[in-house]
């Protein structure tokens, strides 16, 4: 990441209590949910979090390449988290880095515990997250727009997963740090739950106490919850607009 | 990948053909729909999504001072790469990009530079120690046919909406990136004798052949391809680069008009 | 959690109280049922979810569509639109053939109107052509639609369908995995296919047939 020429020393991170962007210790950023953006993807979902712009797409389940992943009794789960060469502030090269194959792989963790892969013996369900545009907090925007494309692709599972991360910025507890508050930050903690509070992404780097780091845990559920309301209201949103088309009878598409 | 069409489908398509007519209703030389949004993404320089049919393309433009070729000391660099992500079609396979992707960077890079659209000796810094350089960044979001003739829009889009980051490196002031040329690809295939514009991805599954022409504001080519397995004859092409031309243009008007 | 006519849920939506009025598209956890998927709840006898997206997953007795996409010593691989492929061993073929000469009868292409055998447990599926009323394709057209449509196109007890059959002067197949074939004049199909389409994209819908049978009447009086 390039490096901004910034003091830490001259940013005062709160102003009469409001972050640097005008937010509350516990907002996060706006969020805006598109269900469906993608025509060849089975399932697919394009996410806004703050300048966070993240698709998702899922393919399955389907037939495994090479044959020898599969596995006899159910389906295997691959994530792709990947990002696109203009999406930072200096051009990156394309293709994995080690960073996107550890998102990757935390991803995909904090996916699989909710879908029913015993359904689909000797197939697979593949997750692709391309960061179109970063603004720190790529995971876990591309985690809430997988969650929402598995959905859409009719994956069974036993629920959503929302995610977003605390952080601790001018010793105070934050939600959904911000690119400036996450580099000159004293805590990251990216965490992904399902509704219900069962915990199936945590990460941190940085310095907590412990008493922080239950105010950070208290801080993210609230948040995760927040943001699974706005999940589910773009799934159930998505159809119920699809009735109001109605009756427009002469509108079929040829295809 | 992907699936075997079936011969039934192929039949349909084929006797379509000989009516005259596309499954979609378009003529032959007929451009689906297309949108474009540009400066969509902001921490680039530069950037553009294409709608064309159902297939999305996005393009960024990065640029940041950089060491000019040894052979062309007083020259910017323009550098092009495609990213066909496998979130883009079930027959796109992650990895580096294979002969497909390549080949679409390449085309989409002739024509910036056969075309002149960007002048590179205005790019120079300083000679010999520092030009500019352009990284033009296409990434294919949804491939329903065509995504060649998708990203060469995109490519120009994003160019006519990049702004030179001067600021950022201490080199002046931020200036709109000069852009002279608006180069176009236009792609046909072949089918039987039967030629078409702007292929769909069913028509481009049965197709043998394809003829990419790529030409600049004023009519004139700037760069061609063919590719796939098959034969083009003589009159053919001549017939393909007649509409090309036409298509072009129709398209850049349109383009500037969005 | 009371009545809940035909609400759209997702995964993990809590349905009910009562394990015992789990039904498809849905689990019991805790003595509760949630939803599985994201579709349409149906409050009946049972609580099922029907689905508004997903693969179709194949069951014995299914008549479907298929398309060959290899052969080797002794099997076709069939294509079945499912993530699963079919075989259809020669011996399932309703004529004694030799290996050499299967692909004069389904070649690399073909497509067929077939049934699912048997499926394992490992999704091994087998498929049959053992049946006067299955075989190849050689005429009309094949639409794909999502298998979750497939249930509201047939309609109950065919209502749908034998309306259509008639409205529409075609002969029409559905296959359970999504596939449909239709057959009959030119125009004929091109409005069959215009009408499928149209009951898939509002499926879930009330008052459908109603609306159906005031399209084709407006489509076919408008000389179509």
């Amino acid at each position: 990441m390039k490096m901004i020429a910034m003091d830490e020393s001259n940013i005062s991170f709160f102003k009469e209590g409001l972050r640097l962007d005008g937010r509350r210790a516990d907002e996060f950023r706006p969020l805006k949910i598109e269900v469906g953006v993608l025509a060849r993807a089975d399932g697919s979902c394009y996410v806004e979090m703050g300048g966070n712009k993240v698709i998702a797409a899922v393919y399955g389940p389907r037939e495994v390449h090479p044959r020898h992943l599969q596995e006899v009794n159910r389906a295997i789960v691959r994530c792709r988290y990947n990002m696109a060469s203009f999406s930072v502030e200096e051009r990156k090269r394309p293709g994995p880095d080690r960073r996107s194959h550890e998102l990757s792989k935390v991803s995909r963790e904090a996916l699989e515990p909710v879908i029913f892969t015993s359904y689909f013996p000797r197939s697979v369900i593949d997750v692709f997250v391309e960061v179109l545009q970063a603004d720190a907090g790529t995971r876990t925007a591309g985690i809430n727009a997988a969650s929402v494309a598995l959905a859409d692709a009719g994956i069974p599972m036993k629920s959503m997963i929302s995610a977003c991360a605390a952080g601790k910025v001018a010793d105070t507890i934050v939600l959904d740090p911000m690119k400036e508050e996450d580099n000159f930050g004293q805590a990251d903690m990216p965490i992904a739950m399902t509704p219900t509070g069962e915990i199936t992404l945590l990460q941190m780097d940085g310095h907590l106490t412990t008493d922080e780091f239950h105010q950070a845990m208290a801080m993210a559920r609230k948040g995760c919850r927040d943001i699974y309301e706005i999940q589910r209201n773009s799934l159930i949103e998505r159809y119920n607009q699809l009735g109001a088309e109605l009756p427009v009878v002469q509108e079929a598409e040829v295809v | 990948m992907t699936n075997v069409i079936s011969e039934l489908k192929k039949d349909y398509l084929y006797n379509l053909f000989l009516k005259g007519e596309r499954a979609d209703g378009r003529t032959f030389d007929q451009y689906r729909d297309f949108s474009v949004e540009r400066n969509l993404i902001s921490k680039a320089e530069g950037s553009a999504l294409v709608k064309l049919g159902s297939s999305q393309v996005l393009v960024g433009v990065k640029m940041q001072p950089g060491e000019p070729f040894p052979d062309t000391p007083n020259k910017g660099v323009i550098i092009t790469n495609a990213e066909l992500v496998p979130l883009a079609s079930p027959a796109f396979e992650p990895g580096p990009p294979n002969e497909t992707g390549i080949e679409l960077a390449r085309l989409v890079d002739r024509g910036v530079r056969e075309s002149k659209a960007i002048d590179l000796e205005a790019l120079c810094i300083t000679p010999g120690k520092q030009v500019w350089i352009i990284f033009i960044d296409v990434h294919i979001l949804d491939d329903c046919g065509n995504i060649l003739d998708a990203s060469s829009i995109g490519a120009i889009a994003a160019l006519l909406t990049t702004k030179v980051p001067a600021s950022k490196f201490g080199l002046g002031e931020d200036y709109p990136l000069p852009v002279k040329d608006i180069p176009l690809a236009t792609t046909a295939i072949e089918f039987g004798d039967v030629i078409m514009f702007d292929p769909d991805s069913d028509e481009e599954s049965i197709a043998n052949t394809k003829l990419t022409v790529i030409t600049k504001a004023d009519g004139s080519i700037c760069g061609m391809q063919k590719s796939g397995t098959g034969v083009l004859k003589e009159e053919q092409i001549y017939r393909i680069v007649d509409i090309a031309c036409e298509k072009a243009k129709e398209i850049r008007e349109k383009f500037l008009e969005e | 959690m009371d009545r809940m006519d035909r609400k759209v849920v997702i995964p993990g939506d809590l349905l009910s109280e009562e394990a015992k009025r789990s039904g498809e598209g849905t689990f019991v956890k805790d003595g509760k049922v949630y939803s599985l998927l994201y579709g349409l709840a149906n409050d009946r006898d049972r609580i099922n979810v029907i689905p508004l997206a997903g693969k179709y997953v194949p069951a014995p007795g299914d008549n479907i569509i298929g398309i060959v996409k290899d052969i080797t010593f002794s099997n076709w691989i069939i294509d079945i639109n499912s993530p699963y492929d079919g075989l259809l061993h020669i011996s399932e073929f309703p004529k004694r053939i030799d290996s050499d000469e299967m692909s004069k009868y389904l070649s690399l292409g073909s497509s067929t109107m077939i049934r699912i055998k048997d499926v394992d447990s490992t999704m091994k599926v087998e498929l049959t052509l053992n049946d006067r009323k299955l075989g190849l394709l050689k005429t009309g057209r094949i639409v794909e639609i999502n298998h979750t449509r497939v249930p509201r196109l047939i309609g109950k007890g065919g209502s749908m369908i034998s309306m259509l059959k008639k409205e529409l002067n075609c002969n029409i197949f559905v296959g359970q995995n999504g596939r449909i074939w239709i057959n009959g004049g030119a125009e004929d199909m091109d409005l069959a296919l215009k009408t499928i389409l149209l009951i898939e994209k509002e499926a879930h819908t009330s008052g459908l047939t109603d609306r159906i049978v005031d399209f084709l009447k407006k489509e076919k009086g408008a000389g179509n």
